[in-house]
């Protein structure tokens, strides 16, 4: 059952007089519990693409389907409660609250939520505190943003995109601000909140991250150009998985 | 290459730009009109005097055979240098009305003068002196045509001494020596040929005509004591007792100077933020610069170019904008005086200079920034990576706030030097207004009316009663005191009548003699008045000075002060001090037993009145009516003891009026100042807004987020402000009440005003403008968060 479907998702900017098709006509269906991946070249409209399905940002004309509801007839009020309450996301810029420490700026999308309102503060803390020794950052807890490192970060950022249990998270080059370690340490919390049931939309443009996802979408010059469906994860080694996704993205001009 | 970069930048900034010129011109504006009006009031008295001709020393005479009561001392006094003499009638016998036959008010008693007879200069609103009169029009001085709002061209219509003229107001004359709000009296202009019609009558010349005399001389206490011998003498005081006179037009001035200086901190305080912001801001584009090999002179240069346009852009408009603005400043002032200063438009322009160099100045102390930024910080968004103390304040586990409220908070609490600029901005302001607010009040009560002659519920102001009671001995005052208490206690008010009389008699002390008024009151006894230190005179042998006396002869509580009454010199012993605003201070006050004479009378204190069945204030006002009836005087001339105070003080009004132009010049600096920072916050906070935003933010709780924090930050200051301002009151506003002799304020301190009400404008105000200005937050979109840097 798809979680959130895009119908024919259009999105146009016009600068300087001139008309700029990021996204033409794309349709695609998520399903509940799949890891997609968004692949492609750079200003293909991966981001856009992201941005317009998760309501983030206005789509020119189209449909997205999420819940039932036709978020893009929403409005701003309305996308925000879903964007609390359902969504999740995480983007490679790791921004946060400067003046709040790692604790606070997890638990403020809870506090800011009426999705538990009869949760006390403390249950909230003891949630928020849970992720982060689930991501394995709770010794940085009381931590300012400034005083942990990049992948500690994203963590953060992660569990502050889990905070009030959404039903989808989205990712935009989550590990892109990110060393080798710190990116594969990402992309296995990822995998694990996958694996707990939440499904997981993502850009990228590294292929080893990619081939954790269960799908693929590779996007050129605003529209889908191929999908990929990995094999499952116990029939072959991640090398493979990785390879395989290689060989595929070469044949698309990758 | 970089006239492209600065173009962009100016475009890219806009607003941010056209609020720091906003500044730049306020500040010139400010600094421009501050330094000018500063020179002409701080010289404005004696550049006024000095032009009008006013001399060392002045006498007025009044009374029975006054004219001529000088001649003697003014031929046999051999310090008396020169002289000029002007005779006027005392309108106090005189019906002055206007057109329907409805009478006008006059602060005191008038004075009736032919202007051709002028001793000093006369100046007409463009500060030329008037011209002389034909038949048949006046001129008029001081607060008259507003106080009874006429204006030039009106009829003012004189009938007495079976005479009756239909006068012209041809218009306002500056009068130097009697102008100003705390002297008080109008002086009334007529030609040569129409005062000759009242000089012509003997009745008139007798009785009613004195002499107002301006002596020049280098040794002032020789004159005042050879005047002190002389009779008739109503008034008698010296060039700098004139020039305190002023003090109240002054006072209005000098709070505006003070507000300019306070608003020019401000204007430079929020300068320094913004520029300094600015090029904190643009890390990324510096560190490119320097990256790509750019030396810091040239970046630099770059930023200095910039903020050199503007503070020239800025510095040119806000002088222009000086001229008007300090005109306005100082109208109050100007209308009663002739101001100038020999500088012309040099402080202007100086003050303008001074704004562009001390602008160029911060820029080039915040743009030694450029030094210490590297390439790196292009790449690291301007984070070094290195913190020592921690930022976060609050802990949200263990607060019950919603989510905006303690992110607001905590910001404040976090970042405290952030916001100082915003507090120390809007509590100065603040401050300045309450301190006014409490001063108003002060004024506009009647707990200063003991500083005149004791305190009573009903006071008669009258001046043809004035004149009679004048004239009345002791006993004759007494049978009429007791008349009126008799008579009103039949018509059910009992009460006590009594008045204050004050006295010219030579005074001595240590070997000299001085020139200092005596003050008794008529049926009334020594415990009724109010005094600050030692004890009540029991006797004639015991007095009490003013704090002003003391110092002018050094003579304290236990010295013995001589007083030659003519029949008998008494040593007195100084007893007690107490506090007075007549005569600017210089009065000793006697037992009612000492032995004065209706002779040695230069004044009579209005007739007052205190009912002894302690009525409320309602019934007080209603009795009002009935004691305005019996005594046959005018609705305004009965007047309860804080409209007394009020009549007195005479600048309460024009007092409020500044207090309110402070209100809204504070209130517009709150705007400028709010809109600015709230600007820059929005700007630098670009990244968090989006990421608050992205995890489920509505636009209304983001804006209610920038909203609180102005408002907690304006609120600190309106604390700040309310607390600091009763210190500051005393502070700031009792020297200036010393200076009329009135050295111990009792303020009267309105908690609602002081801690509610005007504090709570500026926090609304704040409020409001933040919430407008944070509106734009609604433009940074959730996705928004990809694109930051």
């Amino acid at each position: 059952m798809a979680i959130i479907e895009a119908k024919d998702l259009c999105k146009t900017y016009v600068v300087d007089k001139r008309q700029n098709n990021v996204l033409k006509n794309v349709s695609l269906k998520v399903e509940r519990g799949e890891m997609v991946a968004i692949m492609g070249p750079s200003g293909s409209g991966k981001s856009t693409l992201l941005y317009s399905i998760s309501g983030m940002d206005r789509a020119t004309s189209g449909e997205v389907i999420f819940d039932g509801k036709d978020i893009t007839k929403l409005g701003e009020s309305e996308l925000a409660d879903i964007r609390l309450d359902k969504m999740g996301f995480i983007f490679q810029q790791m921004f946060m609250m400067k003046n709040l420490s790692i604790l606070d700026n997890i638990m403020l999308p809870a506090v800011e939520s009426k999705k538990n309102a009869s949760e006390s503060r403390a249950d909230k803390q003891a949630r928020a505190e849970e992720l982060l020794r689930k991501l394995g950052i709770i010794e940085v807890a009381d931590n300012d943003i400034n005083e942990v490192s990049g992948g500690q970060l994203q963590r953060a950022c992660i569990a502050r995109s889990m905070m009030n249990s959404p039903e989808i998270l989205f990712a935009d080059e989550p590990t892109g601000a990110l060393n080798r370690q710190s990116s594969s340490e990402v992309m296995d919390e990822l995998c694990k909140l996958n694996a707990e049931g939440t499904t997981i939309m993502m850009v990228t443009h590294d292929a080893k991250v990619a081939s954790k996802c269960s799908r693929v979408l590779y996007i050129v010059d605003g529209h889908i150009e191929g999908e990929y469906v990995s094999p499952a994860a116990n029939t072959i080694s991640d090398k493979e998985r990785e390879r395989a996704l290689n060989n595929w993205l070469t044949d698309l001009g990758w | 290459m970089f006239l492209r970069i600065l173009k962009k930048d100016l475009k890219r900034k806009k607003t941010m730009n056209i609020i720091l010129v906003l500044f730049i011109i306020l500040a010139t504006m400010f600094v421009s009109s501050g330094l000018n009006n500063v020179i002409t009031v701080a010289n404005g008295t004696d550049y006024y005097l000095d032009q009008a001709g006013v001399g060392d020393y002045i006498v007025i005479t009044m009374g029975e055979n006054a004219v001529g009561s000088l001649d003697d001392m003014l031929a046999n006094t051999p310090e008396i240098k020169s002289y000029r003499m002007e005779n006027g009638g005392m309108g106090g016998r005189l019906e002055v009305s206007r057109d329907g036959g409805e009478k006008v008010v006059f602060e005191n008693m008038p004075l009736f003068q032919d202007y051709d007879q002028e001793g000093i200069n006369y100046y007409g609103a463009d500060n030329e002196i008037l011209p002389n009169l034909s038949s048949g029009h006046c001129y008029v001085t001081g607060s008259f045509l507003e106080n009874n709002d006429m204006e030039p061209g009106d009829h003012l219509y004189l009938e007495g001494y079976d005479i009756k003229l239909d006068l012209i107001i041809d218009g306002k004359a500056k009068d130097a020596l009697l102008g100003s709000d705390f002297m008080g009296n109008t002086r009334i202009f007529l030609s040569t040929e129409d005062m000759n019609k009242f000089t012509s009558i003997e009745e008139f010349t007798r009785y009613d005509m004195g002499q107002v005399c301006y002596i020049d001389t280098d040794d002032v206490a020789a004159v005042a004591a050879a005047v002190n011998k002389c009779e008739n003498v109503n008034f008698s005081e010296s060039r700098s007792t004139i020039k305190i006179a002023y003090v109240m037009d002054l006072i209005v001035a000098f709070i505006t100077l003070i507000l300019s200086v306070c608003l020019m901190i401000v204007s430079f305080v929020v300068l320094k933020f913004t520029i300094t912001f600015t090029i904190t801001e643009e890390f990324r584009e510096i560190g490119v610069m320097k990256a790509i090999g750019i030396s810091n002179l040239k970046i630099r240069s770059l930023y200095l170019g910039k903020y050199l346009m503007m503070a020239i852009v800025g510095g040119v408009i806000g002088f222009v904008a000086s001229f008007p603005f300090g005109n306005l400043l100082i109208k109050s002032v100007s209308d009663n005086m002739v101001l100038g200063n020999s500088l012309g438009i040099i402080p202007n322009i100086v003050g303008a200079i001074i704004v562009i160099i001390t602008i160029m100045l911060f820029a080039y102390i915040s743009t030694g920034k450029v030094k210490t930024a590297t390439p790196i910080d292009a790449i690291r968004n301007g984070q070094t990576g290195e913190r020592f103390a921690k930022k976060s304040r609050l802990k949200l586990k263990s607060s019950k706030a919603n989510a905006p409220s303690f992110m607001a908070l905590n910001d404040v609490l976090s970042s405290p030097k952030r916001y100082l600029t915003i507090i120390i901005g809007f509590a100065l302001c603040t401050l300045f207004v309450l301190v006014l607010v409490n001063t108003v009040n002060t004024m506009k009560s009647d707990r200063l009316v003991g500083t005149f002659s004791s305190r009573a519920d009903i006071y008669v102001d009258n001046q043809s009663l004035s004149l009679r009671n004048m004239t009345r001995t002791r006993d004759e005052m007494m049978e009429f005191i007791n008349d009126t208490e008799a008579d009103l206690a039949d018509m059910g008010m009992p009460c006590r009548a009594f008045l204050d009389y004050q006295y010219q008699y030579p005074i001595f002390y240590d070997g000299q003699e001085y020139a200092i008024k005596i003050q008794q009151g008529c049926n009334t006894t020594m415990d009724s008045y109010d005094f600050m230190e030692g004890t009540v005179p029991q006797n004639k042998y015991e007095i009490a000075i003013s704090p002003v006396v003391s110092e002018l002869t050094g003579a304290q509580i236990g010295d013995t002060i001589t007083i030659d009454y003519g029949t008998e010199k008494i040593d007195c012993t100084v007893v007690a001090y107490f506090d007075t605003m007549n005569n600017l201070g210089k009065i000793i006050r006697v037992h009612e037993d000492a032995p004065t004479d209706v002779s040695a009378v230069s004044g009579a204190w209005q007739f007052q009145i205190s009912f002894t069945d302690d009525p409320t204030e309602d019934e007080i006002i209603a009795r009002k009516d009935k004691i305005r009836e019996y005594l046959d005087v005018y609705d305004d001339e009965v007047q309860t003891a804080t409209e007394f105070q009020i009549k007195c003080l005479a600048v309460t009004d024009t007092m409020e009026t500044v207090q309110n132009l402070l209100l809204a010049i504070t209130l517009v600096v709150v705007l400028l100042v709010t809109i600015l920072m709230e600007r820059s916050f929005i700007s630098d906070e670009k990244g968090e807004i989006a990421i608050l935003k992205a995890v489920g933010f509505r636009d209304g709780r983001v804006i209610l987020w920038q909203v609180l924090r102005f408002g907690i930050v304006a609120l600190i200051a309106g604390i700040i402000a309310a607390v600091l301002s009763i210190p500051m009151t005393h502070l700031c506003i009792t020297p200036i009440f010393g200076l009329m002799g009135a050295t111990q304020i009792d303020y009267v301190i309105d908690p609602l005003k002081i801690f509610l009400v005007y504090p709570g404008i500026i926090v609304v105000m704040t409020v409001v403008v933040t919430f407008f200005t944070a509106l734009y937050t609604k433009t940074i979109k959730a996705c928004d968060t990809a694109s930051i840097e």
